[in-house]
């Protein structure tokens, strides 16, 4: 007879290394029904519901990633703090110098926690120097909520808004449990009025929060990591023991599996904050259906992006000038482009300096055909912007290959649409062109996707090797045959995908409202879809080289 | 009109009921597994039965020791060991193998040559090159050992840089055609190929190289280019070891233009020392040399002799994650063995059990169930023929250590949870050559 395990029930609560908490864990489940409970019995008390949000979230922080909840509680002290006192400061001055005390604390923070490794293995690299990895642990969400600190500090002091009084208002801005391990990254003007308010939702709400919460686990949960488990990972892991077919499927799998957790956690998220009477802006827009890059930009983790444009871009000069920090990037990236093209592609200095000199060109030709000067300080700015946006995705070199393969397409776009922007004029509409640009954004994004993924530069470059040198349609019958379940899915997620944004809207506005009945079988078979996928029988990986 | 009710609502609503399913499940034992895994109450509940954690199989009889009453069948379990059975662990096993060593280390000039057969585990050179590596460092000896003409994986391998033209045909294990393959499993023809090799692994470029032709039988001499030079070679017997370049060089490149002529491979050799041949085909069990006759087998006897012969099998078995019982492998594997044995009469031999393998059992990797059967089965295999075995299981970790090897970083595994990667290999490498070095020091105490 199974017994009650006391000791068990009470490890529960600890934070466990092995099993940290996540939305698809069961303890979650039991949390968010004991934290809705007090949350709806408190509605009208703001000043309750608030203490009760913030020990909520911290909560789920400790349970998330254990001692560095002091880390949140910490920054959300000293942000409180200085904003107050930027505010309240009387000269320009004093105003900057905290402001800039502000984004070191907030940077120092980000780069010790994300980057130290990383500094000391390349110092190690470059200079044969010994020093020994601290091993530095990678707080939960330091990313996201370091890039909140920032911009609440910035906007306050370019006046935009009045800093906040309570401090727990800021501490929930900053834990606010929903989106505090993946984002999205939320913007202070648009989450904190929201706090003291009644706790008012349409029905609308209720269906789009279950809707948004149903398709983030589906997508995350059963998708992705049905993909990831059973075909990407080992592909990914050895791409030169795979053919070019299993490595091109790899990589759309991959593309697949990227934007589902991505997608999947930002609407798990927007949803839960939905119910809870918070709207947050959408995150991701179906951004493989866009015909350029600079548009995928706009549709891929929009939280992200346009951080990055008021916050780094913009102050870096944006359209109009550049200062020095973009010129010391730019030279960084392309001191990095002729090393790496000596060392990754065997390049004779010469084949280098080529290479830098067409990058260069990229740079410089938009400004010499239009006869605008401004251009190439934009791109410098666009440049440097997208490097170091690939760069806080994580500490390696791939990441920011990454980000400079995508700045240097922006850059390439700009220059396309210079010269083809009137050219071009009559067959720009045409479905055609528009299919055209879709399938090489796509192919484009993927492609930078392998750099994003692999484990370092030869595994990236054994793959392109296979899929370039190792194609062959003979194998597709076995291939198919032996991961028929994932290429299915595979083949889900691109329909999903290619459903218009708004159609999720539209049905619900059809439906005025729809019995709890209808939700609660909805969830459940879910649950079990879930429970089913979970314990599916692994697909093995076959190996058709021969 | 506010929904806010309908939030709570539904989460009392949905949560109460998974409770109230999983409390039920929890009681009455029920077994779904597409519940289990969203059980609410399965990590504070204590189970009465922990999962069966021997999986060895029962019906599986120890071999039968009447007969060889010095020896003991469960030595076979202990890792980092190469064991004969033999009760007194004192003495060496492979004593023909690490006595060449020993006469080798005395300075007599000799070849000592190790033919390694296994499976996609030593695919790449892996595992091998580190062991080659260490033993020509200890023994002396220069040489990669044999390289197959082509191989999809040939740009994996570390050990030899290789540039082949189209127009190489591949018979082997798994097409249709193949009835005079090599030992490798592969056997190469073409009219007009070429195929070009550098050797990686030469360390004191001074050394002497032969390069040899590997190739089957051809009734009347045929002309080859070497390095764009003709040469008429003479292939009368049915297996031929033919020196086609001695110099201080580490490439070579050949040619053919007579498709008669059956091609394995070309075997890179200093004239003195240990060498190790890596014949590594993926996705076989070792069964599949039932269809090489004695007859050839014994020509490569005669004309490139191996003192010691590792098969290095068993992942290909495990290819589904509940079987149990591999009697079947027994059945088919003795024979091969033994007409192994027969024709490499001179040769010492070794076992080399599979290593660690997981599969996902509810949602968590763990080792193949069926591992522990599988190493009985191998080593009553090595019992039953009078071979050495080397339990990699053991000496990789046991349990579970492949998802401890996936999951590390940086990783010793790749993520299939089967093949040990570079480093894996490396290291599997390095503790192979501990222990044949443990039998080796044997031996030399034995002498005194």
């Amino acid at each position: 007879m199974p017994s009650f395990d006391i000791q068990a029930f009470f490890q529960q609560f600890l934070y466990d290394p092995k099993n940290p908490l996540l939305f698809n864990n069961g303890f979650f489940v039991f949390f968010f029904a004991v934290f809705i409970a007090l949350y709806y019995r408190f509605r009208n008390n703001y000043k309750i519901r608030r203490y009760i949000f913030c020990f909520f979230s911290l909560y789920f922080f400790y349970k998330a990633s254990d001692k560095f909840v002091v880390l949140v509680i910490l920054s959300a002290i000293v942000d409180y703090y200085l904003s107050n006192t930027i505010y309240r400061a009387e000269d320009k001055t004093t105003k900057k110098g905290l402001l800039v005390l502000s984004i070191i604390y907030n940077l120092g923070l980000l780069v010790y926690f994300k980057y130290t490794n990383f500094f000391i293995a390349t110092v190690n690299d470059a200079f044969h120097a010994g020093f020994n990895p601290l091993n530095v642990l990678l707080p939960v969400g330091i990313s996201f909520y370091t890039f909140e600190n920032i911009s609440y500090t910035v906007d306050v002091y370019r006046g935009h808004f009045v800093p906040v009084r309570k401090f727990t208002d800021y501490l929930l801005f900053l834990s606010f449990f929903p989106k505090l391990v993946m984002g999205p990254i939320v913007r202070a003007n648009d989450f904190i009025p929201q706090i003291n308010k009644p706790y008012n939702i349409s029905e609308t709400d209720f269906a789009k929060g279950f809707y948004l919460i149903i398709s983030g686990l589906f997508k995350k949960l059963v998708i992705s990591d049905y993909i990831t488990l059973n075909f990407v990972n080992y592909i990914f892991d050895d791409p030169s023991r795979y053919t070019g077919m299993e490595n091109l499927f790899a990589v759309y799998g991959y593309a697949v599996v990227i934007y589902c957790d991505f997608s999947g956690y930002s609407d798990m998220a927007i949803g839960i904050a939905r119910w809870l009477g918070f709207r947050i802006p959408v995150n991701f827009l179906s951004p493989y259906q866009s015909n350029d890059i600079s548009v995928f930009w706009r549709r891929w983790h929009i939280s992200l992006s346009s951080w990055l444009k008021d916050y780094l871009y913009i102050p870096l000069g944006g359209n109009r000038k550049t200062t020095w920090v973009a010129y010391f990037f730019t030279g960084l990236f392309f001191a990095a482009l002729l090393i790496g093209s000596a060392h990754l592609l065997n390049l004779s200095m010469w084949g280098g300096l080529a290479i830098c000199l067409s990058v260069a060109l990229l740079f410089y030709l938009p400004s010499l055909i239009k006869k605008d000067d401004k251009i190439v300080p934009a791109n410098l700015n666009l440049m440097t912007t997208m490097l170091l946006g690939g760069l806080w995705h994580g500490a390696k070199w791939n990441f920011i290959a990454w980000g400079a393969m995508h700045g240097i397409a922006l850059v390439i776009h700009k220059l396309w649409m210079t010269l083809t922007g009137k050219a071009f004029g009559q067959i720009n509409n045409k479905w055609w062109y528009n299919a055209l640009a879709v399938f090489i954004t796509f192919h484009f994004v993927c492609f930078c996707w392998i750099f994003f993924h692999a484990d370092n530069f030869t595994i990236a470059s054994n793959m392109i090797h296979q899929i370039t040198h190792d194609f062959s349609f003979s194998v597709w019958g076995a291939f198919f045959d032996n991961y028929k379940p994932v290429l299915l899915l595979m083949l889900l997620a691109a329909l999903l995908h290619a459903i218009p944004d708004n159609y999720a809207d539209r049905i619900i506005e059809r439906f005025p409202k729809i019995p709890m009945v209808a939700y609660l079988t909805l969830f459940f078979a879910f649950v079990l879809l879930y429970g089913t996928f979970k314990t599916a029988e692994p697909v093995l990986p076959i190996y058709l080289k021969f | 009109m506010n929904s806010n009710r309908r939030v709570l609502v539904f989460v009392v609503y949905s949560t109460a009921f998974l409770l109230l399913v999983s409390v039920i499940a929890e009681i009455y034992h029920l077994q779904w597994p597409g519940f289990n895994r969203v059980n609410l109450i399965a990590d504070i509940i204590r189970k009465d039965t922990l999962i069966v954690s021997d999986t060895s199989d029962k019906s599986l009889p120890a071999p039968e020791m009447a007969d060889k009453p010095h020896e003991e069948f469960s030595l076979y379990k202990k890792g980092h060991f190469i064991t004969d059975f033999s009760i007194d662990t004192s003495k060496p096993s492979l004593k023909g193998f690490v006595q060449k060593l020993h006469e080798l280390k005395n300075g007599k000039k000799r070849k000592v040559r190790i033919a390694y057969f296994g499976d996609s585990m030593i695919e790449g050179d892996l595992l091998t090159q580190t062991l080659r590596k260490l033993l020509q460092v200890t023994f002396g000896g220069t040489g990669v050992g044999f390289v197959p003409i082509t191989s999809p994986i040939s740009k994996f391998r570390q050990t030899v840089s290789d540039d082949y033209s189209d127009g190489w045909e591949d018979e082997n294990f798994k097409s249709g055609n193949n009835n005079r393959l090599f030992i490798s499993g592969h056997l190469f023809r073409t009219s007009g190929a070429w195929v070009q090799m550098v050797d990686q692994t030469a360390v004191d470029k001074a050394d002497t190289i032969e390069k040899s032709l590997l190739c089957g039988y051809i009734r009347k001499p045929v002309k080859i280019a070497v390095n764009d030079h003709p040469v008429i070679i003479n292939a009368a017997e049915a297996f031929n070891r033919i020196i086609i370049n001695n110099t201080t060089g580490t490439g070579i490149k050949l040619s053919v233009a007579d498709a008669q002529l059956p091609v394995y491979g070309i075997s890179f050799e200093s004239s003195s020392g240990i060498f190790v041949d890596n014949f590594s085909f993926r996705g076989i069990t070792g069964i599949e040399f039932a269809r090489l006759d004695s007859s050839f087998l014994e020509s490569v006897k005669k004309n490139n002799p191996y003192d010691l012969v590792i098969f290095q099998y068993g992942v290909n078995m495990l290819y589904r994650p509940n079987d149990k019982n591999f009697s079947w492998y027994a059945r088919a594997m003795l024979p091969v063995i033994r007409k192994f044995r027969n024709c490499f009469n001179e040769s010492d031999f070794l076992l080399i059990s599979t290593a660690d393998r997981a599969f996902r059992y509810e949602g968590e990797y763990k080792s193949a169930i069926g591992i522990d059967s599988l190493i009985k089965v191998q080593a009553a295999l090595a019992f039953e023929t009078n071979s050495g075995f080397y339990n990699q299981f053991e000496t990789m970790g046991g349990r579970n250590s492949i998802v401890d090897w996936a999951t590390r970083n940086p990783s010793l595994a790749n993520k299939d949870y089967v093949h040990p990667n570079h480093r894996g290999a490396e290291i599997l490498g390095n503790y192979f050559f501990d222990a044949i070095m443990n039998e080796y020091k044997k031996y030399v105490v034995s002498l005194k």
